[in-house]
């Protein structure tokens, strides 16, 4: 047998395993009428790597993410154009059930979004709606779960039935996270997941979302350079619609290749 | 390089900057100094330089309380970053420059009180060749040249094949004249300083190189010094 040339650490292979992403976007356009607000961007998203999203406002990264799991469609002149693949189907092939679609990828919003019902209820009815659950048994225990995920079930587990709207700003996002992982999503999309939440709030989600990744792959936007670089493996610097460069996170906070994002990162900007 | 949009930033890094420079200028004055010091056997001259080292030390403490400033309320990234943590680094290995010199004029003292024993001119001349690297690197460092920093780089074998001429010739001048052996002891220390300036100098111009590509170089440097590995008078 022939030895590899170069033996990697089983951990480090599983990270950078390229040849089955999750989610495989190429040649990705979107306009808005006439307007070209992503111009064929090409990423994958792997399982066990959190892939951070930057760039300034209006570069087109949260409209890139919202076509991940078609939350353009519901936005009038809003074309796309190119290939998004989830385990290498075609997202926007007309068979595709969107709601189911969105039970496999995820999203969290930039602001708390709990439904007006109990913290209970939050986390069940995804699970009610897709019918993974209809048993109170089995209820309880995907709520049980997925709070624990999301780091929150020791804080809620004696008030299930108060409002999930009576939880602090941070709780608020991590019961959002707690009910994007109670239908069993393979992608999390999270839009500026932390910007509304202070110091404290924001390391826990960080956290949450470093345990989370593991189980799903995760893209997330973010307008904090140090968040992008704390949390996730691979950053992609977006500007004026174009991807201007992906890679490593580490890479990319020490030695950009491209002018325009070391221009961003490090605060040159004009 | 275009500026930043906060222009403090900006200040702190050309602070940092200028720390290095000066104590760049100062490492290669303290050099020649000690180099002429000893020609002459200068011990009041000598004895200043030691002392004039003291602000080596102090710039290099201001270096890392300037780099630490800009850690703590800039978190820089991408050039940034290497900026700074090349400035530390550079810092301590200038001022390491400076340690050298320093020990040159130490010697200065000691020699000055012995017999006259000629200087050997090898030592001169690695004082000139160690002086040209230390003005060449921070030149490359104020023009941000990483070519001119990768010639500083290469340059290191030159002054390697000097101290291994200089160690063999003062070897021979011990055995010729064992009465001298304390001031040739000197003078072999001194070729060594002179040595491990310019290895200091190759340091800088990786971390200069670095800092402008992005690129670590490897350890595959040229080493031309084989003092520590051959006998000599078998």
């Amino acid at each position: 047998m022939v030895e590899p040339m170069l033996k990697i650490a089983p951990e480090y292979e599983k990270v950078t395993d390229n040849k089955n992403p999750k989610m495989t976007a190429k040649d990705v356009s979107v306009f808005y009428g006439d307007n070209h607000a992503v111009k064929n961007i090409s990423l994958d998203l792997h399982r066990d790597e959190v892939t951070s999203l930057i760039g300034p406002s209006g570069c087109g990264k949260s409209t890139f993410l919202r076509c991940l799991n078609r939350m353009n469609d519901t936005i009038t002149d809003c074309r796309i154009e190119g290939s998004i693949t989830l385990d290498g189907e075609d997202i926007y092939d007309p068979k595709i059930d969107v709601v189911q679609l969105r039970a496999r990828v995820g999203m969290v919003f930039q602001k708390p979004n709990p439904f007006p019902k109990s913290i209970y209820d939050n986390i069940a009815y995804g699970p009610r709606i897709h019918g993974l659950a209809t048993a109170r048994a089995d209820l309880d225990e995907i709520v049980t779960k997925s709070l624990e995920k999301a780091g929150l079930w020791q804080e809620v587990k004696d008030r299930l039935d108060a409002p999930g709207t009576a939880l602090s700003g941070g709780q608020q996002q991590r019961l959002c996270i707690a009910r994007a992982i109670a239908v069993n999503p393979e992608v999390i999309l999270m839009d500026e997941p932390c910007s509304a939440l202070d110091p404290i709030a924001t390391a826990k989600v960080e956290n949450l979302i470093d345990e989370l990744k593991g189980r799903y792959a995760i893209a997330i936007v973010t307008h904090s350079m140090q968040q992008a670089a704390r949390i996730s493996q691979k950053t992609a610097f977006f500007h004026m619609g174009d991807l201007i460069e992906h890679g490593d996170t580490t890479q990319i906070f020490t030695a950009p290749k491209e002018e325009r994002t070391r221009d961003y990162i490090t605060g040159r900007f004009g | 390089m275009s500026d930043h949009t906060l222009s403090a930033y900006d200040d702190e890094l050309n602070e940092l900057r200028s720390i290095v420079s000066r104590m760049g200028g100062l490492a290669g004055d303290q050099l020649l100094g000690s180099m002429q010091a000893l020609k002459e056997r200068d011990s009041e001259e000598a004895q200043r330089l030691r002392e004039a080292d003291k602000e080596l030390d102090r710039l290099e403490a201001l270096a890392e309380q300037t780099a630490i400033g800009v850690f703590a309320r800039r978190a820089p990234v991408a050039d940034d970053l290497r900026e700074v943590v090349s400035a530390l680094k550079m810092t301590t290995l200038i001022e390491r420059m400076g340690d050298y010199a320093k020990n040159i004029a130490k010697r200065t003292l000691a020699i000055s009180e012995s017999h006259p024993v000629v200087l050997p001119q090898t030592l001169e001349t690695m004082a000139e060749t160690a002086h040209r690297m230390i003005q060449d690197v921070m030149d490359a460092y104020a023009h941000r040249s990483a070519d001119a920093a990768m010639d500083v780089w290469e340059s290191d074998e030159v002054l390697d094949n000097m101290h291994n001429a200089a160690y063999r010739q003062i070897l021979a001048r011990m055995m010729e004249t064992p009465d001298y052996i304390n001031v040739y002891t000197h003078y072999l220390m001194i070729a060594k300083n002179l040595e491990r300036i310019g290895d200091q100098a190759t340091n800088v111009a990786e971390q200069i190189y670095y800092t402008i590509t992005g690129v670590v170089l490897e350890e595959a440097r040229p080493k031309g010094d084989t003092t520590s590995t051959e006998a000599v008078g078998q």
